[in-house]
This record gives C-alpha cells, sequence and structure tokens, in this order.
C-alpha cells in the first residue's frame, strides 16, 4: 500500500487542537470520530484494491459483496492496514470477521475499540 | 489421519527464501570500496546458493550498496534472486519488506551477513528469522529447516515462478478493470481433479509449506495422503493454476471426508500463497459446496486451527458464507466453520474446470 499511515495521525491533530473539538461533549465527538474512522477505512479500501470508487462508498455498503468484493488478498490487506493504523486486531478479536459485514459495522467496531482522541478533552 | 505437527514459525520450520548480505558475504571484499574493479564472488557461498535453490529454497539480497551492486551479484554468483532491498534501511525493515513482496511469513526467512551487528539488528527485530554468519551458513544448509523432505518440480521452478508473479503483479497494477476482469484477460485456469499418486510428494510439500491457507495447521505425511486416495467415502483434490503469465502447476487441494453423507467435512483445505488473489480458494470453496449438494449433503464444514497466520483463509471462508461453531472435541485452539447449502450456490465462473461439471 502506497500511502504511509500519517493520514490518520495529521487527521487526530487537527481535531484535537481545533477549538471546536474541545468544546465538543463526548458523544458527539465519537459520532465525529466514528465518520472520520469510516473515511479512512474508505482510503484504504481504495488503496488496497486499487480502485478509487471505493472513496465514495456508504456505510451500509458490504465488503464481501459484489461492489467492493473483498477477497482473501484485499481481505489481508485492509485488516493488516487497520491494525497499524488503528492498532486493532480484527481477526484476533472477531473469530467469525462479522465485523467485516459493511463499512459501517467496521467503523462501529475499530471505533469501540479506540479510545478517543488524545489532548481534546 | 496421522499427522505430524509442525511447530508454530521459529526455528524448526522450513526456511523458504534465504536473505544475503553483499559485502564479505556473497561478494569476496566490499563493493563500493572495490571500485572500479569489483570483489568477485565467494566461491563458497555461491556453492550455497545452488545446493539451497535444488531444493527449491529462494533467493534474495539485502544490502548497504546501490542497486547496481545486486544485478553485479546475480552475474558473479550465476544465481536468481526472487528480491533485492537495497539502500541504507534497517536489514530488519528489508527483510519485512522481502517477505512481504514474496507474500511468505519473515519466519520462513534465513539471514545471512557478516557484520555481527546486522545480526543482531535483524535477530532482535525479527526474532523468527534464522540468523547466521557466512561460517554458519555452510552448516546449516544440512539443518533440517534447510532440507525439505521431497523436492517436487513446483519446488525447483519456484525462483522462476517468483520472477513470473511479479511481472503478473505489475501488469495487474496498470490494469485498470476488476480483479476478475483481469483474471479473465491472463487467460487463467484452474483445474480441480482427484489426486494420483504420482501428486502425493507434491501434496505433502504443500502441506508442509502452505499456512496462510492451510486449515488444519499441521503437515500430512505422504503414507497418509496415499491412504486417504484409496478409502471408501473420502476424497483427496488437486487444484491446478496456470495463466498467460506462468503454468504454477499443482498450487493446492483438500482432503473430503463423505463418511458422514449429510455433512461433509474437509479435514485439509491448503493452497500455496503464491496463488493467492487469483480465484483459486473461492474457486475451490465453490466446487466443494455445489459438489456436496449435489449429492443432498445439507451442510458442508472446515475445522480449522485458530492462529494469526491463516487469516487470509478465515477471509476466504467468510466470504463464502461459512460460519464458525465452538469445536467442541478440539479445544479451544480450533474451530468449526461450516456452511448450510440450503441456498444454491453461483455456478463455478467458466475458466474453472472440475469434475462434475460446473
Amino acid at each position: 500500500m502506497s500511502e504511509p499511515k500519517g493520514r490518520g495521525a495529521a487527521w487526530t491533530e487537527e481535531r484535537g487542537t481545533s477549538d471546536e473539538g474541545r468544546r465538543r461533549l463526548t458523544a458527539p465527538r465519537r459520532r465525529a470520530e466514528d465518520t472520520a474512522i469510516a473515511d479512512e477505512l474508505r482510503h484504504v479500501l481504495a488503496g488496497a484494491t486499487g480502485r478509487s470508487e471505493l472513496l465514495r462508498i456508504t456505510l451500509d455498503t458490504p465488503l464481501f459483496g459484489t461492489a467492493v468484493a473483498l477477497d482473501s488478498l484485499t481481505g489481508t490487506l485492509l485488516l493488516r492496514e487497520v491494525r497499524h493504523r488503528f492498532g486493532v486486531d480484527v481477526a484476533r478479536e472477531d473469530l467469525n470477521l462479522d465485523a467485516l459485514a459493511t463499512l459501517g459495522t467496521l467503523a462501529a467496531f475499530v471505533s469501540q475499540r479506540t479510545p478517543l482522541t488524545a489532548g481534546s478533552g | 489421519m496421522s499427522v505430524s505437527r509442525l511447530p508454530e514459525g521459529g526455528a524448526g520450520s522450513l526456511v523458504k527464501c534465504v536473505v544475503w548480505d553483499l559485502d564479505n558475504t556473497l561478494l569476496r571484499g566490499i563493493y563500493l570500496e572495490s571500485l572500479p574493479q569489483r570483489p568477485p564472488a565467494d566461491p563458497a557461498m555461491a556453492g550455497l546458493l545452488a545446493k539451497l535453490g535444488k531444493r527449491g529454497i529462494v533467493h534474495a539480497i539485502a544490502s548497504k550498496n546501490p542497486s547496481e551492486a545486486a544485478e553485479y551479484a546475480a552475474q558473479a554468483t550465476g544465481c536468481e534472486f526472487v528480491a533485492a532491498e537495497c539502500g541504507w534501511d534497517r536489514k530488519s525493515q528489508s527483510l519485512a519488506r522481502i517477505a512481504a513482496v514474496l507474500n511468505i511469513s519473515v519466519d520462513a526467512l534465513a539471514f545471512v551477513d557478516d557484520d555481527p551487528y546486522e545480526r543482531a539488528e535483524v535477530g532482535s527485530a525479527l526474532p523468527g528469522v534464522r540468523v547466521l554468519s557466512p561460517e554458519d551458513a555452510a552448516e546449516a544448509v544440512d539443518w533440517p529447516e534447510f532440507s525439505p523432505a521431497g523436492v517436487t518440480a513446483e519446488a525447483r521452478r519456484r525462483a522462476d515462478l517468483y520472477q513470473r508473479r511479479r511481472h503478473r503483479l505489475d501488469a495487474e497494477r496498470e490494469f485498470g478493470g476488476s480483479r476478475e476482469e483481469f483474471l479473465r484477460a491472463c487467460a487463467t485456469q484452474v483445474t480441480i481433479a482427484a489426486a494420483q499418486d504420482e501428486d502425493v510428494p507434491r501434496l505433502h510439500e504443500l502441506s508442509e509449506r502452505t499456512s496462510q491457507f492451510n486449515s488444519a495447521g499441521e503437515a500430512l505425511s505422504a503414507e497418509s495422503i496415499r491412504a486417504l486416495i484409496g478409502s471408501p467415502a473420502r476424497d483427496v483434490m488437486t487444484v491446478r493454476l496456470q495463466d498467460c503469465f506462468a503454468d504454477d502447476g499443482l498450487v493446492g487441494g483438500c482432503v473430503i471426508d463423505r463418511r458422514h453423507v449429510r455433512v461433509w467435512t474437509v479435514p485439509l483445505l491448503m493452497m500455496s500463497c503464491r496463488a493467492m488473489g487469483r480465484g483459486v480458494i473461492d474457486a475451490l470453496l465453490t466446487w466443494l459446496a455445489r459438489s456436496a449438494a449435489r449429492q443432498r449433503a445439507a451442510a458442508l464444514q472446515v475445522p480449522c486451527a485458530r492462529s494469526d497466520r491463516n487469516v487470509p483463509l478465515r477471509l476466504a471462508l467468510a466470504s463464502a458464507g461459512f460460519r464458525a461453531c465452538a469445536d467442541q472435541a478440539a479445544g479451544g485452539g480450533r474451530a468449526v466453520f461450516r456452511c448450510e447449502l440450503g441456498v444454491p450456490w453461483p455456478a463455478l465462473p467458466d475458466w474453472v474446470s472440475a469434475p462434475g461439471g460446473s
């Protein structure tokens, strides 16, 4: 994958230092982070498959279905990148890989396991 | 079935690729300091390269030199290198990249370097790598991890197949369409067939070498495979793969247990990681499900070792609609992935030929 893990870090920094971010309560901030996680996952998917149209998929798009057509190769790349960027080992925690049902389920799975952005509270 | 347990990586498991340093290791001297002359190959090391190559072990280079040095080393040693990392990064990073390019675990690498600092760096960053001095290497080639049991036709062609794989990956990167379109465009042919006696050595070798796509997590002896081929209500299947880039030969296989007519069990499902991303495992799972359904089985199950290494296999199973249920008999280290056969399965793509047709 060509894109380094910097994207996530840059985003956190932005979010962490903005005044708006500081004023937010936990719940809305969590929702905003979910959106950002989903966005980052779209980039990872586009990188793993080489298909830029995946940058526009909705949260309810199935990952194994025809639209994304995740297979063992692209799936392995996706899981590896999720581990590097978010420190979440989906394969270890989720035997059936149910987290990979849709973009939204994967984003939620990652979000539940990542601490809220440091420095914004 | 009788199986011999393989250690989980680390010392003892088979080395698939040896990564060589150049200066004062493969070459007698220091490349940049000898210019405009260039140091000759070390004849003892060149001998090891050839010896290991005949056993199906491939070679790569990790060197703090410009990339011309790798080309020169290939010419000087007369040996083919499947990957070369030249630059000034830490060697552990070079080894990790080589493993990624070859799609093998870093634990399947050995590393030979005359510099004790480099050996220590790699040894501490990647504890699964067999780290050797050039003197150790001469002796180590007789260790079991450098001595695969049988050397098959596929093994002898391995270096060449890795090269062709690289050409295919380059072509795929440039190809605009979907993966399926790419597979079609390069005339992919997957052939599923009942195993014959002459397939036994390669099937045994696959059962030893595969980890990312190996449901059993254990090697199956040649005798066991031979016995299964003749057993009633069992099938041993082979999967062959070729396209316009290469004929990869026998890349996968499975054992089917049909003694329980309603629930077919697949005690071993395996595929070479070279065949990853080429539709092979999906074709095999589809064929299995369709064959079981045709003979009125209600479910198909694949008992699977739970490890970090066979995640690609779990992805293939999840993508084909298999679900895990706890395997009481085998304890926590395993899970049985099961698929109900009530819903009709899609037909096999037309590039797959298999018994029973599509």
